[in-house]
Parts: structure tokens; C-alpha cells; sequence
């Protein structure tokens, strides 16, 4: 156990990475602080994916660090990044689509045995989406993409984690739904103080939404600033935000 | 009319054991995307457990589910541990061979043990009541309450215990289940033991009405498979339906069609899951979730 320098919620110190002996994550370094946004953009192929699937112990880190909230958490199994405060929304849809809105995030909680408990958090997540709270007794499966995305989050949320890693929040979404998921992260953080990491596609609004980012080139992390330097930064530009 | 309600009846009671017989194939089926072949041979294996605690101990087999039940439950979960954990992930030809070679395995194993001769088990509910001119044979009207009990039990630990929706939410979603902290081989252990419990408990309760032996698992895997189709994966009321469904028209043409009924209605389950497959591939019901793969992350 290392204690970090207090200042960082997470950090990801020089992680090398990947699939069998191929690495796809060459030293990438970022660090988020509490309470903070975090984006990170880059070209497909990049790694984006990667550095969450490393962090949340889907595949091996081989050299480098992970830290969160003063420990290291490098490899570790994905229940115990879970269990120590990093809640995950995959990119694809991961609802439970024949369970009720309210059983799919009593499973948020599965880690957690009173029942009491669980019951006090759905609450809390109903009050943070009352949207959510009116469609408690329907099949998830039977939600519009931008409900069930909110779900997705209502779920990450119930463990009250100290982290959210949100993989691609707008994919596969209408660009309305886009806006109103970043407004729920941005209103998340104000209201809540939820820290974010998400990586996005969608870089000029993931940027708009966020406090600092990063971009992800090759395995390797090449610029980063806040939201508004990058967007402004001619060279992010031109490589990944259409140009003008 | 009284040759058609007790015919009518009997299906009834036939369908019920075919629903709590098929359960368990359809629940693994459902949560794990395992079709077990050796499903029969389950059911064939509880049933001569029962017997051999009827023939050496003169244990009742109703009351020999006791002790079946949780030795199938071990069967099962060591089973999943050691042998099907491995190719669950896997194309699912890979888990068709292993099932079929120990289907293949089980029975001829079993016939080398015991001989290929037929066996019964004695009980003690024998007997019938009449309502009329219809009769409701006591030991057939026990198998239709011990597989009702034995299915309510299930659906309410699927539906209100907190492993029971752990089960589910695997079912439907293995990634984001394992996102929310749930161990998916323990479930997988679990799921597979706790539906070859079911499905030797069937074996059990059937073996004072029909001749156990070595080789009776195939027809039996085959309307599981059948019913699946009719109910959807998993689906319990489905099951049921389905089930009774199957039980009526084998009873049907079995009093209806002399000399060659009881032939024809083997037949007859595989033209029902030929007209399923084509008209409704989806099942009649919802079930854990339907029947093609679920996007995987």
C-alpha cells in the first residue's frame, strides 16, 4: 500500500497494458482530484477503453500504478475496485432489461446485505432522477435508450461511490439525449460533489462538460488541460474536434 | 365425454410433471446459454437413486426427495465446477459435445452398474379417487402437487430472494452483473446445482409410475426441449403451460389413436416443436430473457 500525496482521488501512474503479451496501453498517466470532471478523447484505437478495463481489473496491468484514495488498487479484482468506492457505467446498455427499474438498482447494491440500507439509497437515487422514481415498477428492457442510460447511472450510484467511470456516455444516443445525460453528470457534480471519469467520442461536448482533460493518442496520453483549453488548442483541434 | 375429461385429466397430471421435469434444463439453458443434453440422464440418475433407497431401505420415494434433492444439488455443483465452468464461455457447439458425451457417458454407466432392466419404486400413495366416472389416481396426484410445490418454491427464490435476482440479472446481463459485484461462477455453480436438484427430484417422483432404466433420459431431453420452445427460457408459468400443453396432446392421442397412440405421441411433441420453432422461435412467454444472445460488452 502506497499513500498517494493526498491531493489526487485517482491516479494512474505509467500504466503499461494489455491484451496477452501485446501491450495496447504504453505509459499512460492522468489523475483525477475529488470532486472533479475528468474527460478523456482520442481516435478510436486509442486505448480509451482499455485504461477503464486496467483500472477496473478487467485485464492486467503488467507495469505502472493504480491509486485511488491513497491505496493502491492495481490489479485488483473487479468486485474489490467495486467494493473500494469506483462504480463503472459500460458503454454498451447494461440494464437488466426484465427486471423492474426499482429491482435494477437494488442490484447496484448487490454488495450490500441490509435491506434497510438499500432501500434508504434507492430513495436517494429516486430523489436525484424522480424521472426514474415514476417508472419504479417498469420492465427496464422497456425504457427509451436515454432512460435506461439514466438508470445506468442511478445503479452506479447506489454503492455511493467515490468515482464514477462512465465508458462513452453518449454512445448510441439522439444528440438531445447527449445533452441531457452531460446535464445530469454536470448537475451530479454540483449537487452531489461526484467525482467523473468518463471517456468520450464526443469530444467538444464531453469537453464542454468536464472540468479537465486528456487526450489519448496510441496508448499514450499527449495533451492535457482544462475542458476549455482543449477545446480552444488549435492542434486538438484539428485532430479531433472537425477542425475550424 | 368421460373417455375425453379422463383423458383430459391425465394429461393434465402428465403436464405437470413435464413442466417441473423440464425446469431445470430450461433455467440453465436460460442463465448460463448451456443447453444440457445430459438433462434426462439427470432425471434418470435421481430416479435410481430413489429406487435404490425404496429397494435397500424401503424409503418411500416422495419421502426419498429429502435425501435426493441435496445429493443431486452436489452432483450438480461439482459438476459445474469441474466440467461445464469450462466451456460456458465457449462456442456453443463446445458445450453440446461435452453435454451429449456425458449423457452418453451417465447412461451407459449406469447400465453396466444396475443391467438395462426395468425398475419401479413402491409407494405408499396408491390408490384413486372418483368423481363420477372420472378417476384421479392418487400416486399421479401427488407427482402434479410435488412438481407444483416444487415450482412455486423456485419462482419465489427467483423473484424475491436476493441470490434468486442475482441469478436473474445473469441471466439477462452477465457484464453489467458482474459490474454490480456479482461473482458469476458462484452463481453459475449454484444455478447449475440447484436445477439438477429439481430435475432428480423429477426422476424421483416419476419412478413409481414409469419404468426407470438406463437409456429412458433421451425422450426426456427432448420434451424439455420442446416445452422450452413453447414456454421461453426459464419462464415458470411458461413451464407450466407448455407442460401441459405437451401432457394433453400425448394423452389425447394415446386414447384417441389405437394400437400405435403412445408411438404417435412422440411424434406428436416434435411436430408441436417443429410449428413453435417456425411460427413463434421467441416462446410463448418471457422467461429470464429471450432465447437469442443478449449483447455482451
Amino acid at each position: 500500500m502506497t499513500i498517494s500525496n493526498g491531493q489526487q482521488l485517482l491516479e494512474v501512474k505509467d500504466v503499461f497494458a494489455g491484451y496477452l503479451d501485446y501491450d495496447i496501453l504504453h505509459g499512460v498517466n492522468l489523475s483525477v482530484r475529488p470532486h472533479e470532471v475528468v474527460c478523456v478523447i482520442g481516435p478510436n484505437g486509442a486505448g480509451k477503453s482499455t485504461v477503464f478495463r486496467a483500472i477496473y481489473g478487467l485485464i492486467k496491468v503488467r507495469t505502472g500504478k493504480v491509486l485511488f484514495d491513497g491505496y493502491e488498487i492495481t490489479n485488483y479484482t473487479p468486485q474489490h475496485v467495486l467494493a473500494s468506492g469506483i462504480a463503472i457505467v459500460p458503454q454498451l446498455r447494461s440494464v437488466f432489461p426484465q427486471m423492474t427499474v426499482f429491482e435494477n438498482l437494488e442490484m447496484g447494491m448487490f454488495l450490500e446485505k441490509n435491506k434497510d440500507r438499500v432501500q434508504e439509497r434507492v430513495e436517494v437515487v429516486f430523489d436525484l432522477f424522480p424521472r426514474l422514481a415514476e417508472r419504479a415498477k417498469q420492465m427496464a428492457g422497456t425504457m427509451s435508450g436515454g432512460e435506461q442510460r439514466m438508470l445506468e447511472i442511478g445503479r452506479a450510484l447506489m454503492l455511493e461511490p467515490k468515482l464514477l467511470l462512465m465508458d462513452e456516455p453518449s454512445a448510441g444516443l439522439a444528440p438531445s439525449i447527449v445533452r441531457m445525460i452531460f446535464d445530469h453528470v454536470k448537475r451530479l457534480n454540483s449537487e452531489i460533489g461526484l467525482t467523473v471519469l468518463m471517456i468520450e467520442q464526443n469530444a467538444r461536448q464531453g469537453l464542454e462538460a468536464s472540468h479537465r482533460g486528456y487526450v489519448l493518442e496510441l496508448g499514450k496520453n499527449t495533451y492535457e488541460g482544462t475542458g476549455q483549453e482543449l477545446i480552444d488548442d488549435p492542434e486538438v483541434r484539428r485532430a479531433f474536434l472537425g477542425g475550424r | 365425454m368421460d373417455l375425453f375429461l379422463q383423458a383430459l385429466i391425465n394429461g393434465v397430471m402428465l403436464g405437470g410433471f413435464y413442466a417441473a421435469m423440464m425446469l431445470g434444463f430450461s433455467v440453465i439453458w436460460g442463465v448460463m446459454g448451456v443447453i444440457n443434453l445430459a438433462h434426462g440422464e439427470m432425471i434418470m440418475v435421481g430416479a435410481y437413486l430413489s429406487w435404490l433407497l425404496n429397494e435397500h431401505v424401503g424409503m418411500d420415494p416422495f419421502a426419498s426427495l429429502l435425501i435426493v434433492m441435496p445429493v443431486m444439488f452436489i452432483i450438480g455443483y461439482v459438476l459445474q465446477l469441474i466440467l461445464i465452468n469450462r466451456v460456458v464461455d465457449r462456442p456453443i457447439l463446445v458445450s453440446l459435445l461435452v453435454t451429449f458425451g456425458l449423457s452418453i457417458a451417465i447412461s451407459n454407466l449406469v447400465n453396466v452398474i444396475f443391467s438395462a432392466d426395468p425398475r419401479l419404486t413402491d409407494t405408499a400413495l396408491e390408490g384413486a379417487w372418483s368423481v363420477g366416472n372420472v378417476t384421479f389416481p392418487v400416486t399421479k396426484t401427488a407427482i402434479m402437487g410435488v412438481a407444483l410445490l416444487i415450482m412455486t418454491s423456485l419462482w419465489l427464490f427467483l423473484q424475491k430472494t436476493r441470490t434468486g435476482k442475482s441469478i436473474r440479472a445473469a441471466a439477462q446481463n452477465k457484464q453489467a452483473a458482474r459490474i454490480v459485484g456479482i461473482d458469476i461462477n458462484k452463481i453459475y455453480a449454484l444455478t447449475f446445482g440447484i436445477c439438477i436438484a429439481i430435475t432428480g427430484a423429477a426422476g424421483a417422483i416419476i419412478s413409481p409410475t414409469q419404468a426407470i432404466f438406463p437409456f429412458m433420459g433421451v425422450p426426456l431431453t427432448l420434451r424439455a426441449f420442446t416445452i422450452t420452445a413453447l414456454a421461453g427460457l426459464g419462464s415458470i408459468p411458461g413451464a407450466l403451460f407448455g407442460g401441459i400443453v405437451l401432457g394433453i396432446v400425448e394423452s389425447m392421442i394415446g386414447v384417441y389413436v389405437s394400437g400405435i397412440g403412445t408411438n404417435l405421441a412422440i411424434i406428436a411433441s416434435f411436430v408441436l416443436l417443429v410449428v413453435i420453432l417456425i411460427t413463434r422461435p421467441q416462446g410463448l412467454f418471457g422467461g429470464l430473457r429471450p432465447i437469442e444472445e443478449p449483447v455482451q460488452l
